[in-house]
């Protein structure tokens, strides 16, 4: 079993750490450029690119008007020839009005040209709660990419990962979505000042260790069953924690090996339950480590309802660490 | 390029219409061919004004694009009948998709009207690398309906960027007239609310369409922006070939052509360099196409490779 991923440097916010990486893959190769509405001047709706257009200028970090379509296909018609686009789109929920550029040419245009082609661009996706910002604003789609063979789904759940993890999804030749949690933009925690810090894909972080039950969590799930994980330790119940950081490619190995451990899973995450990607992760778990198993695999995701606006209610629509909990004691109890 | 040369290029692309539209009649197709009989003019004078390293985003009508562009036509076919010899091996995007990335053969939006966007992304590369490189985006006058349009078009005037669209207006957007889809009589008035000139150029006139791209090419390399080419043609087949066209009365019987492209430039070229081009474009095809059925088409061991570099 590996030992718990244990991260280093000086504390730096999640946004920061996306933009220290954004800034130092744009010094490093002048290929590398970014587009998105309002990411110039005003360095994005979430401040996430601020600095970067006085820096490298308007023609590395391009405003576009509101054009998703454009922004994406754009993105995909340059990653053909030559640059290397990072977009932003400013709520992951708009991927669904680039949707063909998305799953189409994003995902299979060095497929559908035997390979000689390729998709080298990263597509930023604001994801998750906010607060507030409704049922069109806060969704996690993440399972989306997933279904589309051809693209890399990455979703950091801290702010180290959240810089290494961008930077080698600039690096990699593939077409890559970055799920940024925009809940988790403040949350502070060590990064690597490194240029050269990479966090590979398909490796995923065992946060916690231990021998009762495998947690599997991404994104803002992952503080939560942390915390979660805390509460039950003062019981004497211990969690293992593992955040696969990467959905494709996604590191079922160390999720075995835990559960092959713990002989029971659960795994959470922020989007809708039905279809989400707890149902791969599960089914997974299941084929590989069936006869490991002491209970059934579980999954927490949120209700089967779309997003309600009020931030009261949008908390109660997704899992929450009181609901990580009870599962999780739900669960050992079978 | 020369009358000569374009003549060349034109039989060359006729006689594959021609051969294929005899082989499917005969055997059939697994797949949608749409032909591009009678629009052979504007896909061989447009391409003819582009450099080697030019980028070309095709549309779905025919072969020329690509044949003109430099591309074999045994890879052309190949890809059409899926074989392995062909440049996308099988797996291309619909009937019919290839790519030279050498020859800036950059592929078709499958889904129609995808490529405005995908080509405005290929001018910021250009522009970006400072290569001088221009794209020519060919449509018909059914993808300009698309939002594709309207986004790319918007941006990349804005941006000046290196683009030339060349409309292949033939009347029809499969089943409906362009006066049922379109507000005004002409696609290149719409270039005026982007700020791009708008050229009407007459489709069948090989000459005229090389004329017109050569000047919208000279802008776009300068640095001073998109133009709009709107070549007026017409459909002389269905949409795909075996479309009944029960939804139009001006059928034409056969494979006439009105105002054919070819007899139009043929009175250009001397008789004789004519007769003998067209011998040797004949030729070419048959050859093309004879080893192209020869081909194995993949085995499976092809299906997973080429999803992630």
């Amino acid at each position: 079993m590996s030992p718990v991923t244990v991260e280093s440097g000086e504390p730096l916010g999640y946004a920061r750490a996306i933009n220290a990486a954004l800034m130092e893959e744009m010094r490093r190769d002048e290929k590398v450029w970014m587009l998105g509405q309002d990411v110039g001047k005003m360095g994005g709706v979430f401040g996430v690119t601020r600095g970067a257009f006085d820096e490298f200028g308007p023609g590395r970090v391009r405003d576009t008007t509101l054009n998703e379509t454009f922004i994406v296909g754009a993105a995909v018609g340059a990653a053909l020839t030559g640059t290397i686009p990072v977009a932003e789109l400013q709520f992951a929920d708009f991927m669904m009005i680039a949707g063909d550029e998305v799953f189409h040419k994003m995902a299979k245009w060095r497929y559908m040209h035997g390979g000689k082609l390729s998709v080298p661009m990263v597509l930023r996706l604001p994801t998750g709660v906010i607060g507030g910002v409704g049922a069109e604003h806060s969704q996690s789609l993440e399972a989306l990419g997933m279904h589309f063979p051809g693209l890399k789904v990455v979703l950091p759940a801290t702010p180290a990962d959240a810089k290494g993890l961008l930077k080698t999804a600039i690096r990699d030749p593939n077409p890559v979505l970055y799920f940024e949690h925009k809940g988790m933009y403040r949350m502070k925690g060590p990064v690597p000042d490194d240029p050269d810090f990479l966090v590979p894909f398909g490796e995923a972080a065992i946060r916690r260790e231990g021998g009762q039950m495998t947690v599997v969590a991404t994104g803002l799930m992952v503080p939560r069953a942390l915390e979660a994980a805390e509460r039950l330790a003062a019981d004497g119940i211990e969690l293992e924690v593992i955040d696969p950081r990467t959905l494709v490619p996604l590191d079922m190995e160390t999720i075995i090996a835990s559960v092959e451990k713990t002989g029971r899973a659960l795994v959470v995450h922020e989007a809708v339950r039905t279809a989400g990607p707890g149902a791969e992760i599960a089914a997974r778990i299941q084929e590989a480590a069936f006869f490991a198993l002491d209970a059934p695999v579980w999954r927490l995701g949120a209700l089967d309802t779309p997003i309600p606006q009020s931030p009261d209610l949008e908390q109660l629509v997704i899992p929450s660490t009181d609901d990580i909990e009870a599962a999780a004691r739900e669960l050992l109890a079978l | 390029m020369t009358e000569l040369d374009l003549y060349r290029e034109v039989a060359r692309i006729r006689a594959l219409e021609l051969l294929l539209n005899r082989y499917i009649s005969e055997h059939g197709f697994g797949g949608f061919w749409h032909p591009g009989l009678g629009q052979e003019g504007i896909q061989a004078g447009a391409v003819a004004a582009l450099r080697n390293d030019d980028y070309l985003f095709y549309a779905h009508r025919g072969l020329g694009y690509a044949l003109a562009k430099g591309m074999s036509p045994v890879t052309l076919l190949a890809d059409l009948f899926g074989k392995t010899g062909g440049s996308v091996g099988g797996k291309g995007g619909g009937t019919v998709h290839f790519v030279d990335p050498e020859r800036g053969v950059l592929g078709q939006g499958g889904t129609v009207g995808s490529s405005f966007v995908l080509g405005a992304g290929a001018g910021i590369s250009a522009q970006m690398l400072g290569t001088d490189r221009v794209v020519a985006i060919f449509f018909g006058d059914g993808s300009s309906a698309r939002g594709t349009w309207h986004e790319a078009a918007l941006t990349a005037s804005v941006w000046k960027l290196p683009l030339v669209w060349v409309c292949e207006n033939n009347g029809w957007a499969i089943s409906v007239p362009i006066g049922e889809q379109s507000p005004t009589e002409n696609i290149a008035d719409r270039a005026a609310a982007y700020g791009v000139p708008g050229v009407i150029v007459d489709g069948q006139d090989t000459l005229a369409v090389q004329a017109a791209m050569t000047e919208a090419v000279a802008r776009a390399r300068a640095g001073e922006g998109p133009t709009l080419i709107e070549a007026k043609t017409l459909r002389v087949r269905g949409h795909f070939e075996g479309d009944k066209q029960s939804y139009r009365e001006d059928v034409v019987d056969g494979l006439d052509v009105p105002r054919d492209p070819l007899k139009l430039l043929r009175e250009q070229v001397p008789a004789e360099d004519a007769d003998r081009l067209e011998v040797e474009a004949k030729a070419e095809a048959e050859a093309a196409l004879e080893e192209v059925l020869a081909m194995p088409t993949g085995d499976a061991s092809v299906i997973t490779e080429g999803v992630w570099v």
